[in-house]
């Protein structure tokens, strides 16, 4: 091999390198924590020396004696213990866990189809000639780039029940376990339907002309459009987004965390939420890694079955 | 328990006085002035009034002196649940960095963080033994997790060494105390003192009218305060929806609660409960002075008839607030109380002071206090029944964090550590603290109760912090009788006690919102306690649960 083959290995280094290390390792870690129990035990000891002065000679309290300070040495120990399946087997058995899946599933099968459908009918609607067209699309596409925190924290205000900007419809947005998930799957939509909005939109700009024309010749109306031209061309383009939102809804985190808390209850704490708490709440990490590795698991298993799928229909 | 520290005697307690000095000084700082009769002026900013706090050198310790900075060049970093400078516990920290870094030459990192990260930082942080962080402002339940584990830094030596500003435990009622040790080593510098107590509208409550009102609906004298949890409820019914209150048009409420889910809502709980489960008894045994657990086996007892009818009446208690209450925090619930929203309100120290800030409050002069009722009837765990009570079971508690510095064994900076809590801990300043509000630090301590009560504080003393007469009184008489209470509610401070208040908090929210019964809740925390304590280990579990409730087996 030359070593103008060879040197663009060299230049693949740093990326090989940053994935082995961000990604590769702490999956293998996580792994590896799922098996096993670690028992901390620590022991310090501390050790007086004298305080010294810039000349290095020890500093005196006012009654004459040195002045001392405490210097640690630490000596932590890790007792670890394979414990095999234990963690993946109590996820058999946890009220707690079997209900935040319920709430994650909820969310999934509600916000998931309904942004995909508001998205569509959104591109459909902006792919005409509009009034204003370019400004109500640059509103439209604004909430993707807002922070979910900030987000989240904007519509606690909004939805707050006493004298918030929706006080006055006396729905308890918050305060019942049904509609505070509710609240949480209208703020998802209101931030991720733009997002589907804006990559059907461009698709549906790539849709040629032609098409549309000669389907319109051959005398097919709106709704043959829609079913036999649009959808057809589109399906790669909805797959993919069904699949990015699928994806991202499985992992839904931050906007139950910071408007809700994951309550009233656990009625909006979803899967990763729960996940979160048992890791870096409690130090339950063996549990926890066990459940981030089912949901990798599973979010690996939809994404294959949709690119067979997506292989199947366009080879 | 080892006795730490030195108690002042009277002549430098009264030299610790409030008032600017304008006389000869040898050293004039910024932040501190170093005066010629051998005291020191600490100098506040507006947040406190821009008051001047002026103790006796010896009070500060043998380290600070005129010409000294013992920690030059010295940075600490000091973590605290976020509210900013001028929010509750982290508030003060800003307000005295200024005067320790002219003290002691050294630097102070204040590192706020979300009280739902605070845990999780502070653990990492001390699991991996890094070091990042010199001092936690820690809440009493985490002592499970930070003392046995070796990471705490034992202050004894330091505290008696005589280098440093002077403070005592003495100062503490026995029940505080213990929050700040772990078996005999002490752990935490003093500061916050929490305890829940209730308050309610005194003109409200006395007023003729619905007196004579309430007798004819309820069939009994409006009792003022309410003696028992059971007439509470009463009242509280008698005056939700009806607007009694001037300050607008629309009705007012019965009781208002702070339940949102992940914060304080389970104290609540904890401290409205403690009358029907709590046995009184002269010793802690199987069935009396009893609470969380079982502590012969560490079986939970928190599904049991007693702390299931608690909670079936917090839910009663609930109906008589507004709904959204379900989803409400501290601040929201204490403003509702403050804005003449609600004529009840059980809660801890600093509503008690924000009655008196006017610009929060409409409730100046009419926010009374009382220690929480009793029931008048409790589950005896030895008959295996209800029993009545007469007079009521009222038990104290010491619920909440009572949030105070701990130091960091893996500290590289200890002394200077130390060294900045145990300023804010010295008598005039942990006296001042109490009296404001915003700064969360509330009483419990010697010196801010009056002396009728046994302390040292005036009443003069809180009219002169802006405090209305009859509400300092009722106030600190209430914490007084609360932390001084023959029968008190034991902490839970075990390793993982913050999973099972978390187990718990989010059950008692599923309730309090009617997601599940009182016994669903209650049974399924009940059920989740149990492999938290088969994980961190039953036998463990259970040696510090002995320790922490002092039953002796």
């Amino acid at each position: 091999m030359r070593w103008t083959s060879r040197i663009r290995f060299l230049f693949l280094m740093p990326a090989v390198l940053w994935v082995l290390a961000f990604t590769v390792f702490p999956l293998g870690y996580s792994l590896y924590l799922s098996f096993v129990k670690i028992d901390q035990t620590t022991s310090v000891t501390r050790v007086k020396e004298p305080v010294l002065d810039e000349a290095g000679q020890p500093v005196l309290k006012s009654d004459g004696t040195p002045r001392t300070r405490n210097v640690v040495i630490k000596d932590q120990t890790n007792v670890t213990t394979f414990v095999g399946w234990n963690n993946f087997a109590r996820m058999r058995s946890d009220p707690q866990l079997h209900e935040a899946i319920r709430v994650s599933l909820v969310f999934v099968f509600v916000a998931v189809p309904l942004e995909l459908v508001l998205g569509f009918l959104l591109a459909v609607l902006f792919n005409r000639k509009l009034f204003g067209r370019p400004f109500f699309r640059t509103v439209m596409i604004l909430p993707i780039f807002a922070t979910p925190i900030a987000v989240a924290y904007s519509f606690f205000t909004i939805f707050y029940e006493e004298g918030g900007p929706l006080g006055w419809t006396g729905v308890p947005w918050l305060s019942d376990p049904g509609w505070a998930l509710f609240s949480v799957i209208l703020v998802d939509i209101w931030q991720w339907t733009p997002f589907c909005f804006l990559v059907f939109l461009a698709a549906l700009q790539g849709v040629p002309d032609e098409l549309i024309e000669a389907a319109r010749i051959d005398g097919a109306g709106a709704l043959d459009l829609l079913w036999r031209i649009l959808l057809p061309v589109l399906q790669p383009t909805i797959v993919i987004v069904l699949l990015l939102r699928l994806a991202e809804a499985l992992k839904l985190f931050d906007i139950p965390f910071a408007m809700t808390g994951g309550g009233p209850g656990v009625a909006t704490q979803p899967y990763s939420l729960f996940a979160f708490r048992t890791g870096l709440r409690f130090f339950d990490l063996g549990y926890a890694s066990a459940m981030a590795f089912v949901l990798l698991i599973v979010v690996s298993i939809v994404v294959t079955l949709f690119f067979r799928r997506l292989r199947q229909t366009y080879g | 328990m080892r006795r730490h520290g030195h108690v002042l005697n009277g002549t430098m307690t009264a030299l610790a006085l409030t008032a600017v000095l304008y006389g000869p000084q040898a050293g004039a700082g910024e932040h501190v002035d170093w005066n010629d009769d051998g005291t020191v002026t600490l100098k506040l900013g507006p947040e406190y009034d821009d008051r001047r706090i002026t103790v006796p050198q010896e009070q500060l310790g043998a380290l600070f002196g005129p010409e000294e900075q013992p920690f030059e060049d010295v940075t600490i970093s000091v973590t605290v649940n976020g509210a900013g400078p001028n929010g509750g516990i982290s508030g003060p920290l800003y307000s005295f960095r200024p005067i320790w870094e002219e003290l002691s030459g050294g630097k102070v990192e204040i590192v706020e963080l979300p009280f739902a990260e605070h845990y999780t930082k502070m653990m990492l942080d001390l699991r991996n033994g890094t070091g990042q962080y010199d001092a936690f402002m820690v809440g009493a339940f985490w002592y499970g997790d930070i003392a046995p584990a070796g990471y705490g830094f034992e202050i004894g030596e330091l505290m008696d060494s005589g280098d440093f500003p002077q403070w005592s435990y003495d100062v503490m009622p026995p029940s505080l105390k213990t929050l700040h040790h772990w078996g005999d080593a002490a752990y935490g510098v003093l500061n916050d003192a929490d305890g829940q107590v209730l308050y309610y509208r005194r003109s409200v409550l006395e007023d003729p009218e619905h007196q004579a009102a309430f007798k004819a609906e309820y069939g009994y004298d409006m009792p003022v305060p309410p003696a028992t949890w059971q007439q509470l409820l009463d009242i509280s019914k008698y005056f939700n929806g009806k607007n009694w209150d001037e300050h607008d048009a629309e009705p007012d409420s019965g009781t208002v609660l702070h339940l949102k889910v992940g914060e304080q809502g389970h104290y609540h709980f904890q401290s409205l409960s403690a009358s029907f489960v709590v046995n009184p008894g002269d010793a802690v045994d199987r069935t009396h002075n009893v609470y969380w657990f079982d502590p012969t086996d560490m079986t939970p007892l928190i599904n049991g008839p007693g702390h299931v009818k608690a909670l079936e009446f917090l839910q009663a208690l609930h109906e008589t607030g507004p709904a959204a209450q379900v989803g409400w925090s501290l601040g929201e619930a204490w403003d509702y109380f403050l804005r003449g929203k609600a004529v009840f309100v059980y809660s801890w120290g600093d509503v008690g002071a924000l009655c008196q800030d006017e610009s929060r409050s409409v409730v100046r002069g009419d926010c009374a206090s009382a220690q929480l009722p009793g029931s008048d009837e409790y589950y005896d765990m030895t008959r295996k029944e209800f029993v009545a009570a007469d007079p009521p079971n009222v038990v104290g508690n010491t619920t909440g964090g009572s949030w105070h510095g701990v130091v960091s064994n893996f500290s590289a900076n200890p002394e200077a550590a130390y060294s900045f809590l145990a300023l804010m801990a010295i008598e005039p300043v942990s006296k001042m603290m109490a009296m404001y509000g915003w700064d969360g630090v509330d009483p419990g301590f010697s010196y801010q109760f009056l002396e009728k009560d046994g302390g040292t504080a005036k009443v003069e003393d809180y009219v002169a912090a802006g405090w209305d007469a009859k509400d300092a009184e009722d106030y600190t008489h209430a914490y007084k009788e609360l932390f001084y209470a023959p029968t008190s509610l034991t902490y839970l401070r075990i390793p993982g006690s913050f999973e099972y208040w978390d187990i718990l908090d989010k059950n008692l929210s599923a309730a309090m919102s009617g997601s599940k019964t009182a016994q669903q809740a209650l049974d399924d925390t009940a059920a989740a306690w149990e492999p938290v304590t088969k994980r961190i280990g039953r036998e463990s579990q259970l040696k510090d649960y002995q320790e922490a409730i002092g039953y002796a087996p």
